[in-house]
């Protein structure tokens, strides 16, 4: 053999053996299967950022109106216009000087100006986008606590832009489930009942005289717990979510699912002496807004004892509310953009036939390669089989993601990869007709056919690059795959086809069978 | 062995036919398309719900047609997918569900699926799902194993996985006895025959794409198609002289007209897939003419008498046999992919079947005669007598 016939074998050999190390024995961690193909969810998650605006702007109005208060400042009406911004209205103009210095002392993010009956205030731009961008940032841990509670196996929880998260979650076998564990914004109070539960707003707003006290607020029952009416609440909430220590589920007295909670020092003080102070008044949970249940308090309960939340829980039910709950509430209310849901039964469909499809290219291409070529033609073969081996073998080294676009490039450049083969064949026969010798007709073809090889390559590559580039997902695999089979088939159809021919083909033959 | 003897086929005559074809066949495409009636942007791009359901036991179509219609929601597209046993079908919901605020547009999408869901359900005769029973065919493994921790403490888990594996591989339950194949004992199967209900769908998939993030994937999609041909033609100003270059440049807006214009007269959509498609059509097609543009080189060198028309002709005929080859590989591959690959993946390998037989004409018919065109509007007129 020739010297550099050797190290070519060399070569080849080590770069077949690698490709085979790094691809078998095939298994999920090698070659990642996308969510198209293994089942999951791929959400575009919108977080409505002004929600946090709107708690900032409500909590800075509670606050301005107590200095106001303090200080002596009379005043008509204080509402929010939009968020992050507040008008107050009917205050005594003598009075500028005092806001003003209100603000300066304890509102330093705050703008405010002053038009007549009219004042304005609203939240520096810089604020604005902090709370804005926190409310992001945030919104992603507490979706991330969620899901790590619940269990996915390798999440991807990833913020895309200002304002939107993608979340995907492979492998789900109950999609609306986790989609709901995702979405609901969890704010849980516990708040005492002033009136209800009545069948509608007016029956409960009779002995107020149709009018919402001013330190109370109209709740709807939530109709999933079973609880269709309408609760008067008091507007300030005894405990919240936030004061919770401990949740678990547990079980109420009928041993139907619920959720027990024990709360912090200072929560515990003010559950302790709220039911101290209203035995045998209501105390309603609210959840997102809706109650759930509305016990009677029986006695004061300690501030260590805790209580449970009950309402009719099924056993999921009651497992995620404890997930959420663990997890924190959303800081601010999110939207589902994109919502792709894939079951793993088709996803297990689309795997079997991409592999059946892959197996009758594949094996059509080569019956065609060796019924038209002869023993040339099982030298492609090998180059093809070559191929494919080192394509899962770079799949696997770039831990790239099989998609089912992916399969179909796989197999596309199973049909591109003998066209290398095709036109240096080709090639070969010409210079055959024209009377060169064997060894020689192979040489030319192989030098001749290798520009327009090169180039053809080259042209798909173009295309594929760009769609990876700006492609979604399962368009990105579909590039990933085409590029690396056609970057392989210059390595297999080329310089390991010729070498085939080398060590195959001796040098005084007179005939070749192509 | 050969495909056949080196022809004489004068290609070059029937450019004013192929031309014709061409211009007509994009004429048609375009009216087509004008009206309303093809390329209809699909979940990825127009927004709306797309939907893969399974049912227990067959079911026709005219009949979830007429659920549908009853339930004020007759704009949806019915078609039966899969091994065609009526037991697999696909909705796609009305196009649009237009409000003024983008965001409620994605709810009322999501909600209309819902509604889809349940009238399915209750098409396939579902009144309503027992109340305090879950359904096997929908239920996770999680809260399967709950479910059998209570009589299985110890076994609980694993039996779950079976259950949902062999559920995963048959898509639904048809009845407690299927349930048996996953080998968990009778006494497991009765116990859930008791505990569980066999719901009458299973939703396969759901797809639900909003108008901001549709709007943001035709924004990648346009992109990729503009950055992929100015590559393309980048390439091609290096690769080739001017008249190369400019016919190059004609039949890749050939193979991406003529490809999309047939394209429309089926009723397939158009999705993300179908432009990766296109492009690959463009990256593709374009090698064969590569292969005649060399060789027409080749052959100006031997042949410096002949005419270029002929020269050109000669080229064509001799390179003929690969031209058809190295296009009848792909196209072995593209027809395994479309019969076997699965309803996921038709529409990308419809199109490129279609492309890769286009590819093959837009090569051989129209990428010499612009050649031609173009020297016979720019060469110096001497050129052309001799």
């Amino acid at each position: 053999m020739k010297k550099n016939l050797q190290w070519k074998v060399v070569l080849t050999l080590a770069v077949v053996v690698g490709a085979i190390l790094l691809a078998y024995p095939y298994t999920q961690k090698k070659i990642k299967l996308g969510l198209d193909l293994k089942g999951g969810i791929h959400l575009a998650v919108q977080v409505l950022t002004d929600d946090a605006l709107n708690i900032e702007t409500d909590q800075e109005i509670a606050r301005f109106q107590e200095l106001l208060k303090k200080n002596d400042v009379a005043f008509q009406s204080i509402t929010r216009e939009r968020p992050g911004r507040f008008v107050m209205t009917g205050y005594d103009s003598d009075k500028e000087g005092k806001i003003r210095e209100i603000m300066d002392d304890y509102a330093r993010d705050w703008d405010y100006s002053f038009g007549g009956e009219r004042a304005v205030f609203s939240l520096k731009q810089p604020a604005v986008i902090f709370l804005r961008d926190q409310a992001v940032t945030q919104t992603v841990e507490t979706i991330r606590n969620r899901i790590d509670q619940y269990g996915v196996a390798e999440p991807l929880i990833q913020r895309q832009g200002s304002e939107r998260i993608i979340v995907e979650l492979p492998g789900i076998d109950d999609p609306d489930r986790v989609k709901d564990l995702i979405k609901v914004t969890a704010v849980l109070e516990w708040k005492l009942v002033k009136a209800g539960p009545a069948p509608d707003e007016a029956t409960l707003l009779q002995a107020t005289g149709g009018q919402v006290p001013e330190d109370a607020e109209v709740v709807k029952g939530d109709p999933k717990r079973g609880h269709s009416g309408y609760y008067l609440l008091s507007k300030v909430a005894t405990v919240t979510g936030g004061d919770l220590r401990t949740v678990r589920r547990s079980q109420d007295e009928w041993n139907n699912p619920a959720v027990a909670f024990t709360l912090n020092s200072e929560g515990g003080a003010r559950f302790e002496k709220t039911t101290g102070e209203n035995i045998g008044k209501q105390i309603a949970i609210v959840l997102d807004g809706r109650v759930q249940s509305a016990p009677v308090v029986n006695a004061r309960i300690d501030r260590n004892q805790g209580g449970i939340i009950e309402g009719g829980f099924s056993l999921e039910e009651a497992d995620d509310l404890v997930v959420v709950l663990k997890a924190g509430a959303l800081p601010a209310g999110i939207r589902y953009l994109e919502d792709r849901t894939i079951g793993p039964s088709l996803g297990a469909d689309s795997v079997r036939q991409g592999i059946m499809a892959g197996l009758v290219a594949i094996v059509a291409v080569m019956a065609f390669m060796i019924f038209f070529y002869k023993l040339s033609g099982v030298n492609a073969v090998l180059a093809l089989i070559l191929n494919v081996v080192i394509l899962f073998g770079a799949l696997a080294y770039f831990k790239a993601t099989l998609t089912l676009p992916g399969i179909a490039g796989v197999i596309l450049s199973v049909g591109m990869a003998v066209d290398a083969n095709v036109l240096i064949f080709e090639r070969i026969k010409e210079e055959l007709a024209l009377g060169k010798s064997v060894i020689n007709s192979i040489v030319q073809g192989f030098s001749r056919a290798f520009s327009a090889i090169f180039d053809s390559n080259l042209t798909t590559i173009i295309s594929a690059v760009f769609l990876f580039q700006f492609g979604t997902g399962p368009i990105k695999g579909y590039a990933v795959t085409l590029i690396i089979g056609l970057v392989a088939n210059m390595f297999t159809a080329v310089f390991v086809s010729h070498l085939i021919f080398d060590l195959t083909v001796r040098k005084t033959a007179k005939r070749l069978s192509v | 062995m050969q495909l056949f003897k080196t022809p004489h086929i004068p290609f070059l005559k029937y450019k004013y036919i192929a031309l014709g074809a061409s211009v007509l066949i994009v004429a048609a495409g375009i009216v087509n398309v004008m009206a309303g009636r093809g390329l209809k942007p699909g979940v990825d791009f127009g927004g709306g719900t797309l939907l893969r359901v399974k049912f227990k036991a067959p079911m026709e179509a005219g009949e979830i047609r007429r659920v549908l219609k009853d339930a004020g929601l007759d704009n949806s597209v019915i078609q039966e997918t899969g091994s065609k046993d009526g037991r697999e079908f696909q909705v796609r919901t009305a196009q649009t569900v237009k409000t003024a605020d983008e965001q409620q547009e994605m709810e009322a999408h999501e909600r209309l699926a819902d509604r889809i869901i349940e009238a399915l359900r209750s098409a396939a005769g579902e009144a309503a799902p027992l109340p305090d029973r879950s359904d096997l065919n929908t239920m996770g493994a999680r809260a399967l194993t709950s479910l059998l921790a209570v009589a299985y403490p110890e076994r609980a888990e694993d039996l779950a996985q079976k259950i949902v594996a062999l559920r995963t591989q048959t898509g639904i339950f048809a009845n407690f006895e299927a349930v048996k194949a996953a080998g968990v004992g009778d006494d497991v199967v009765r116990y859930l025959e008791g505990k569980t209900s066999l719901g009458s769908l299973t939703v396969l998939s759901r797809e639900t794409v909003g108008p901001q993030v549709g709007k943001d994937l035709r924004n990648k999609a346009t992109k990729a198609t503009i950055w992929a041909l100015i590559g393309m033609l980048v390439y091609i100003a290096v690769r080739f002289k001017l008249a190369y270059g400019v016919a190059a440049i004609f039949t890749l807006a050939q193979d991406v007209l003529i490809s999309l214009s047939l394209y429309s007269f089926t009723n397939r959509e158009l999705n993300l897939p179908i432009i990766a498609a296109v492009l690959t059509i463009v990256g593709y097609s374009i090698n064969d003419t590569i292969v005649i543009f060399d060789r027409v080189r080749e052959n100006q060198k031997i042949l410096r008498r002949e005419p270029l028309e002929s020269i050109m002709n000669t080229s064509l005929n001799q390179t003929l046999s690969r031209t058809l080859i190295t296009s009848g590989t792909v196209f072995l591959t593209l027809l395994a992919l479309y019969l076997f690959g699965g309803e996921v993946i038709n529409d990308f390998a419809f199109i490129m079947l279609i492309g890769t037989i286009e590819g093959i004409y837009s090569t051989v018919f129209m990428s010499c005669p612009v050649v031609l065109f173009w020297y016979k509007l720019f060469a110096p007129k001497k050129g052309l007598k001799k």
